[in-house]
């Protein structure tokens, strides 16, 4: 662009380096911006949280059971149906997920039927969760007439959503054990099965355990399969068991958020509080885990 | 005897094959090299041949027993003075089961007590029978199994191979479970279109279900609109600006901090979103509205779930973003700067157009999880079908209407409830396509710097 012989140091070129050097600073900013606006609506939104339900955070609150009056609702029969809803999530998505991350890093044949279940995998945990709510309604509850509302089909539904997230994190983890260790004990005589089991495994389980701490912290705060599945019921008394109707957390705080009464805003906020901290427990202990037991090869 | 008692039972008798096997086995042992496979191995084959012939014999049995009870109960004397009308019928026999089941529950007809002995007894016969089934069927298999601790036995093939097999359905697993979203979705959507016409569907401008008018244009509509317009007005700006700060400015420090703070918008569930939306953007939004001079400005806008759906897309924006600029080779990075460029006009000319592709993706991505996202357009979008393009007014999206059809007093088969699975069908094939075009970008994307 500069012409044979221009002057470096004329006021032209130093007009020019100050125009550049400012579009630079206001670039920067521009990104320190974005960040900033992202980070407040995240503290707006808790912050208005907190001071909506902090109020209404009491003993009352987190034994209780769901109610018509705002005053004596509580939290409790809605974190048991989670609480079993997660269970049942747990039981099937982690040694199902944990098993087919196995079978296809460690013996998969490399031919179609593979690549399909990879394809389908990959798929499966980028399909909207509302789909998998029709599925478990389609299948679940009018194939199988499994009970309606139920923490059951609630974490059979979950599960089938939970699981491609631990397969995913499953096979990264197996991947991260390095090839000497298997070789090690392939060397001593050990079979292939023994090498996953006794030595892959073991040092992949850190792993694994972070993968599937997470995908339960998505299927904890999850509300539209549920939806599909009715679990709406209104509990006023904490599910005895698998099979009772129930209701979860996400879906207590969707109630109340629709009742008229004023006084539900309260209830609802300190919902969330719950929730949120829930997450953030849970959120915490992988990150925990991951550093406590991540090993660098 | 109840189903638990009974698995405990065999899970005892396994663990005791187990035990058996492995004690057996060790005495065999006369050396190195003596044995094929390792005593554990032979306690593993027994306990397996005692469990699995057992609960086949259980889910076999429990298949097969409601039936048996039923023609048990219905021979009963007490069952002959049953109404012949079919529905009545079934409705105090299942009510009679209801009580057999649970003593405490309400009884409405007198004549579904008479039945409960009846039931209980029955019950009580082929249970019996079913729990002997499984303990002889344990002992056959156990039998088999003990007979098979030799020193040549290859107990560890036939114990690795059963794993094998374990290990090859689990990851059939997600293929099941495709096949079970595409097959149901189709099935239910089939019945729909045999009742409402297909074109109709896919291009009528009206929709009102509670009429019978299937018009689903202003659902999709309002689908892309909220999902893929206004939110990625909002995500792309902020997702893209911060991706590229955390990348190209931030100290490793800072970013070590900012990202987690980044993500964690990503993990609130969408239902605080929802209720956010609804509770504080909404209003503020209709009072904006109403301040520049919009009259009647409803509550619910596409505007208030648009915008907290973008925020909410943010951190997904910025991932990708930043997993595309990271692929840029540094070595173009550095040519550019060497060359004078500053960071930005760098970053504008040079690493942006080379990662463009990766972003596009990502932005295919972050659309087709916004166009599925549910719990924030229930709670702020409303609930009428408008076809406009004023972001002020209410609008209905597809996943919004699959919530509204499906819950609360449903029969089955209208056709109100099976156009919810025609809305699903169109989502999941919509949501896949984006998926399957973005992988299939930033793979070539990748493979392009490789």
């Amino acid at each position: 662009m500069s012409k044979p012989g221009t002057n470096w140091q004329s006021p032209d070129m130093a007009q020019r380096l100050a125009k550049r050097y400012a579009a630079e600073r206001r670039f920067k900013r521009l990104g320190v911006l974005a960040i900033l606006v992202s980070l407040s609506f995240l503290v707006f939104l808790l912050v208005s949280m907190l001071a909506k339900g902090v109020g209404g955070l009491d003993l009352a609150f987190l034994t209780g059971s769901d109610s018509t009056e705002a005053s004596t609702a509580g939290v409790w029969g809605a974190a048991k149906g989670s609480l079993l809803t997660m269970l049942v999530t747990i039981a099937l998505a982690l040694p199902m997920g944990v098993l087919a991350a196995i079978y296809l890093e460690e013996f998969a044949p490399k031919n179609r039927w593979v690549d399909l279940v990879e394809v389908s995998i990959n798929n499966l945990a980028a399909v909207p969760s509302i789909i998998f709510g029709l599925l478990g309604l389609a299948v679940f509850i009018n194939t199988f007439n499994l009970p309606r509302s139920s923490p059951l089909v609630g974490g059979m539904t979950l599960a089938l959503m939970t699981m491609p997230v631990i397969v995913i994190a499953g096979r990264n983890a197996i991947k991260a054990v390095p090839p000497s260790i298997r070789d090690a004990a392939l060397a001593v005589g050990a079979s292939k099965m023994q090498t996953v089991f006794h030595h892959v495994l073991p040092l992949a389980l850190p792993g694994i355990l972070t993968g599937a701490i997470i995908g339960m912290a998505r299927a904890l705060g999850e509300t539209a399969p549920l939806l599909m599945i009715g679990m709406r019921a209104f509990v006023s008394t904490p599910p005895a068991g698998l099979t009772d109707p129930s209701s979860v957390l996400p879906m207590q705080i969707f109630l109340w958020s629709d009742e008229v009464d004023r006084a539900f805003v309260q209830n609802t906020s300190a919902a969330i509080i719950v929730l949120l901290v829930f997450l953030l427990a849970m959120n915490g202990f992988a990150i925990y885990l991951r550093n406590k037991f991540e090993t660098r090869w | 005897m109840s189903v638990i008692l009974l698995l405990f039972l065999v899970a005892g008798l396994g663990l005791i094959g187990w035990l058996v096997a492995r004690a057996k086995a060790q005495a065999l042992y006369t050396g190195r090299g003596s044995m094929h496979s390792r005593p554990g191995h032979h306690g593993w084959h027994l306990a397996l041949w005692i469990v699995i012939p057992a609960l086949l014999g259980i889910s076999a049995w429990s298949s097969l027993s409601p039936s048996l009870i039923h023609s048990a109960v219905l021979a009963d004397p007490a069952a002959a003075s049953l109404p012949l009308m079919d529905m009545e019928r079934n409705s105090i026999l299942s009510e009679a089961y209801a009580i057999a089941q649970n003593p405490n529950a309400p009884v409405f007809n007198p004549d579904a007590e008479k039945l409960v002995p009846a039931i209980v007894a029955a019950n009580q016969k082929f249970g019996f029978i079913g729990a002997a089934l499984a303990i002889v069927l344990a002992f056959v298999g156990g039998a088999f199994g003990y007979t098979r601790i030799r020193a040549d036995y290859p107990a560890r093939t036939r114990v690795e191979r059963l794993v094998l097999g374990l290990l090859l359905i689990a990851s059939l697993l997600a293929i099941f479970t495709t096949v079970g979203i595409i097959a149901s979705l189709l099935y239910e959507t089939g019945i729909f279109f045999s009742k409402v016409n297909a074109v109709e569907f896919l291009t009528g401008l009206h929709w009102s279900p509670a009429n019978g008018s299937f018009g689903a244009v202003p659902l999709f509509w309002g689908t892309i609109f909220i999902g893929a317009i206004i939110a990625m007005i909002v995500a792309i700006p902020l997702g893209l600006m911060s991706a590229i700060y955390l990348t190209q400015y931030a100290s490793a420090r800072m970013r070590r901090v900012l990202k987690p703070l980044l993500e964690i918008l990503a993990g609130i569930p969408t239902v605080v979103y929802g209720y956010f939306a609804a509770l504080t953007m909404a209003p503020a939004i209709r009072d904006f509205a109403g301040f520049i001079g919009i009259a009647n400005p409803s509550t619910e806008s596409a505007l208030a779930a648009g915008l907290v759906m973008g925020i909410m897309i943010i951190p997904f924006v910025s991932s990708m973003a930043d997993d595309s600029i990271a692929a840029v080779p540094q070595a173009m990075r550095d040519g550019s700067l060497a060359m004078g460029a500053t960071t930005s006009e760098t970053i504008k000319r040079v690493m942006i157009p080379a990662a463009l592709p990766g972003i596009v993706a990502g932005v295919m991505l972050a659309i087709s999880r916004a166009i599925g996202e549910t719990m924030i357009v229930v709670m702020a979008a409303g609930a009428a079908a408008n076809l406009s393009a004023n972001p002020f007014a209410s609008m209905t999206t597809v996943t919004f209407q699959i919530v509204q059809l499906l819950t609360g007093d449903q029969e089955f088969d209208s056709p109100k409830t099976l156009s919810a699975f025609a809305l699903g069908l169109v989502l999941f094939v919509v949501t896949l396509a984006l998926n399957i075009i973005a992988l299939r970008v930033v793979k070539r994307f990748r493979e392009a710097y490789e």
